[in-house]
């Protein structure tokens, strides 16, 4: 079977997995003797074993099952021993790891170091995996328990042969009916009495279980006078990798051998010396998965349903020249379109929680390490936010979140995880109750670090001055700590929540904590846009890069050096023409002159536009080859003349041109 | 007419899985189930010719969920999807009326030979 169509929902499905055992553990962690984490922890290894053994990720396979078999033993003992739980958790990690290698198409990574280091907690029962041992009835959860027990002395070797039966095998009798076996009379003659040998497969997984089905079967065909094992034996899990039955049937033994062949499992049986087949079927190419719920499925149904009576409503009022019913109709559908398009983004969201998920652990370590008693709180993790976004927010989260821990929080304190929906927009906000930042502090380390010239840096506004952390190279601490001091900066928060069409606010001062919201679209695929004119050609901007937009008399523009400025109250403004940044013949502005005030590297920053044309939604199209390499265009959306607009990335626009780069 | 099937299982990926092969085989997949206690619901509702159920699932387990078809339906035709190492809750299952159990990880024609063999259709 070819199961490179799952590997998809495999890595999505058992990430989930492993979030969730990660904050199962750190739930027990609190509450050790909690029986129903525990039952949940095994739950969660099992299911990640089961999915990786059917796909061939061996070491995922044999790493979850230890883990998966650790835990059983806990569920035994109805306690997890806190020695353990460092062991878990790594060995948590340790399987994102081998996702991770697995997700980049690589080997899976080495497992031995981890499975060599046990701890002394581990009840040993490996042992217990390929047989059955159990006899009495026990609650389905107690019984891997008595497994560890052991009931080796009910095991019983099987003879080599069974007891021969009352009846002598040479007697016929003439008018027997063939009994049960209604269904498989396919060549009825007088009953036969003989010895049947079936043979299991070696390594046949609950082979006493497949014996029953053997002498079920058996028993379908005819009288089943005695067999070793017999079913009581087998109830009682006795190993049986052969069973032999006296069996008196009226059945062809080609019959029931056939039947006996084909339980899985069964390999021989002694009459008949052919293989089975052993077809090998095609398979289909699969697609990417989405999941999506089944009454989100039926409201687009219903919808599209509406919005096909409505096209009927349309034609017939076209055709009658009823502008009334026209004008109504054409409303309905605008309405039903909304509507759609609310449900199909809705497709494509995803909780916030699929990735809030590994917080807690991380909270946990850090805690640790730093010595500092950090509580995670978490509200609004049920918001939905586009999976592409949810996606690309996952690091600059973390990323905040150590920050939160490392620089903010000074021993003791609360990070506060925050999600709502604000409109269009979700604010994802961190925070901390630690000791602040402060904006005089961090202008002194602008100028300490060539960053800009002393009156550059007193111009700025505290808000700026705290968006200073943002700048490459810019950190508040000295030194570079493990936890937060690593490669992904603030910098890369700020340019991950940009990508996306988002922004970034800092609100903090010395002693009353630190607040990081982001503002995100909900949907990547439509967003809303500012439709300008710019050297005669209609061109959009996102609205998620739009400050505000100005229009301002010529006369208040200055010129300092080589550089257009204006004054937005205490601040000075650069003003930048859009029209050059794209190539494109200037266009002199009259008495007034058009601005969209926007933001560049964390500075605010003006483009000069011929005029505005409005705000609307546009469904983003990718440019494809050779467009896509222009740098500066996000895509394009199509008006409604049939007129290709292209959506202008202000920031990457101008980071990319000279113009900029010179001041 | 078709084979009617309900899967029965916690995984997305195994109800997939499973749903592939027995489309492929060109039976009718006319429910899944996330756990045993809607796999209970579903089954009175919709009497499949056919249930494969997971053994560990949450809610109810698919034991649990089996012996109350089996007391509610003694023709029923469950088969058990397992993991390795399960083999006292397959035997307990199989005394409980399960028809076969099927072990994970699977192949293809193992899944297809088992339902073939306890429905009768070739």
């Amino acid at each position: 079977m070819d199961m490179s169509q799952y590997r998809d929902l495999f890595l999505s499905e058992t990430r989930e997995h492993i979030n969730n055992l990660n904050q199962l553990v750190v739930t027990l962690e609190q509450e050790p003797g909690n029986r129903e984490t525990i039952d949940a922890l095994f739950r969660e290894a099992h299911s990640i074993k089961g999915m990786a053994a059917t796909m061939g990720f061996d070491r995922t396979a044999e790493l979850s099952h230890h883990l998966e078999d650790m835990l059983d033993g806990f569920r035994a003992t109805g306690e997890v021993p806190a020695s353990t739980v460092d062991y878990l958790l790594a060995g948590i990690d340790l399987l994102d790891g081998l996702l991770d290698d697995l997700q980049s198409n690589k080997p899976e990574r080495s497992i031995d170091a981890f499975m060599v280091e046990t701890p002394n907690e581990e009840p040993a029962r490996e042992e217990s995996v390929l047989t059955a041992e159990i006899l009495e009835e026990i609650p389905a959860e107690e019984l891997v328990a008595v497994a560890v027990e052991g009931e080796s002395e009910e095991i019983t070797p099987a003879d080599e042969s069974a007891p021969e039966p009352e009846v002598a095998p040479v007697v016929k009798v003439e008018t027997e009916e063939s009994n049960k076996a209604e269904t498989k009379k396919k060549s009825v003659k007088e009953p036969d009495v003989f010895k049947v040998l079936v043979k299991l497969a070696e390594n046949t997984p609950a082979a006493a279980a497949r014996g029953i089905l053997v002498l079920r079967e058996l028993e379908k065909s005819g009288e089943l006078m005695s067999s070793k094992p017999d079913m009581a034996a087998l109830r009682g899990g006795a190993p049986c990798q052969k069973i032999q039955a006296w069996l008196r049937t009226s059945l062809a033994k080609m019959h029931i051998e056939e039947a006996l062949l084909r339980i899985s499992g069964v390999v021989k049986v002694r009459f008949i010396d052919d293989r089975r087949k052993d077809e090998s079927s095609g398979r289909d190419e699969g697609g990417r998965t989405i999941r999506v719920r089944t009454d989100l499925l039926d409201q687009f149904v219903n919808l599209t349903g509406e919005l096909i009576t409505n096209r009927y409503m349309l034609h017939t009022a076209t055709n009658g020249r009823d502008w009334d019913k026209l004008t109504q109709t054409l409303s309905q559908t605008s309405r039903l379109i909304d509507d759609l398009h609310h449900q199909v983004l809705q497709a494509r969201l995803m909780p916030l929680e699929n990735i809030t998920g590994r917080l807690p652990r991380i909270i946990r370590d850090l805690s640790r390490k730093t010595n500092k008693e950090v509580t995670l709180r978490l509200t609004g993790a049920e918001v939905g936010i586009d999976r592409v976004v949810l996606e690309a927010l996952t690091d600059p989260l973390v990323h905040l979140v150590r920050n939160a821990v490392d620089h903010g929080i000074e021993k003791e304190g609360v990070v506060t995880l925050s999600a709502r929906r604000e409109k269009d927009l979700v604010l994802i906000e961190v925070a901390d109750d630690g000791k602040g930042m402060d904006p005089e502090q961090l202008r002194q380390q602008a100028v300490d670090r060539d960053l800009m010239t002393p009156s550059q840096a007193a111009s700025l506004s505290d808000r700026d001055a705290l968006m200073l952390v943002c700048r490459p190279g810019f950190s508040t601490t000295e030194e570079v700590t493990e936890t937060s001091g690593r490669g992904v900066g603030m910098d890369v928060v700020k340019a991950a929540v940009s990508n996306l069409g988002g922004s970034l606010d800092i609100i903090s001062a010395p002693g009353e904590g630190s607040r990081f919201q982001m503002r995100l679209p909900l949907s990547i695929a439509i967003i809303k846009i500012l439709l300008v004119s710019c050297a005669g050609h209609p061109l959009a901007i996102p609205l998620t890069r739009v400050q505000r937009t100005l229009d301002l008399p010529t006369c208040d523009i200055q010129l300092s050096g080589q550089k257009r400025v204006f004054r937005l109250g205490e601040e000075v403004v650069s003003l930048y023409s859009l029209a050059e940044a794209l190539g494109l013949p200037e266009v002199a502005a009259g008495e007034t002159t058009w601005v969209v005030l926007t933001e560049v590297q964390g500075r605010r920053v003006g483009l000069q536009v011929d005029h505005f044309l409005g705000q609307r939604e546009a469904f983003v199209k990718a440019l494809g080859f050779p467009l896509n390499l222009l740098v500066g265009l996000n895509g394009a959306t199509v008006e409604g003349n049939g007129q290709v607009v292209f959506i202008v990335d202000p920031q990457a626009l101008l980071e990319n041109r000279q113009l900029f780069k010179n001041d | 007419m078709a084979l009617r099937v309900m899967v029965v299982d916690d995984a997305l990926f195994m109800r997939s899985m499973l749903k592939d092969i027995f489309v492929r085989a060109g039976y009718e997949v006319v429910a899944e189930a996330e756990n045993g206690e809607i796999a209970l619901e579903l089954y009175q509702e919709i009497k499949p010719d056919l249930v494969t159920m997971d053994i560990v699932m949450p809610k109810k387990s698919g034991i649990e969920a089996l012996q109350e078809i089996m007391a509610s339906d003694p023709d029923a035709c469950v088969v058990m999807v397992s993991a390795l190492g399960q083999d006292s809750l397959v035997l307990e299952a199989v005394e409980s009326g399960a028809k076969d159990f099927i072990v994970k990880p699977f192949k293809e024609n193992n899944v297809l030979e088992i339902v073939r063999r306890i429905t009768g259709q070739a």
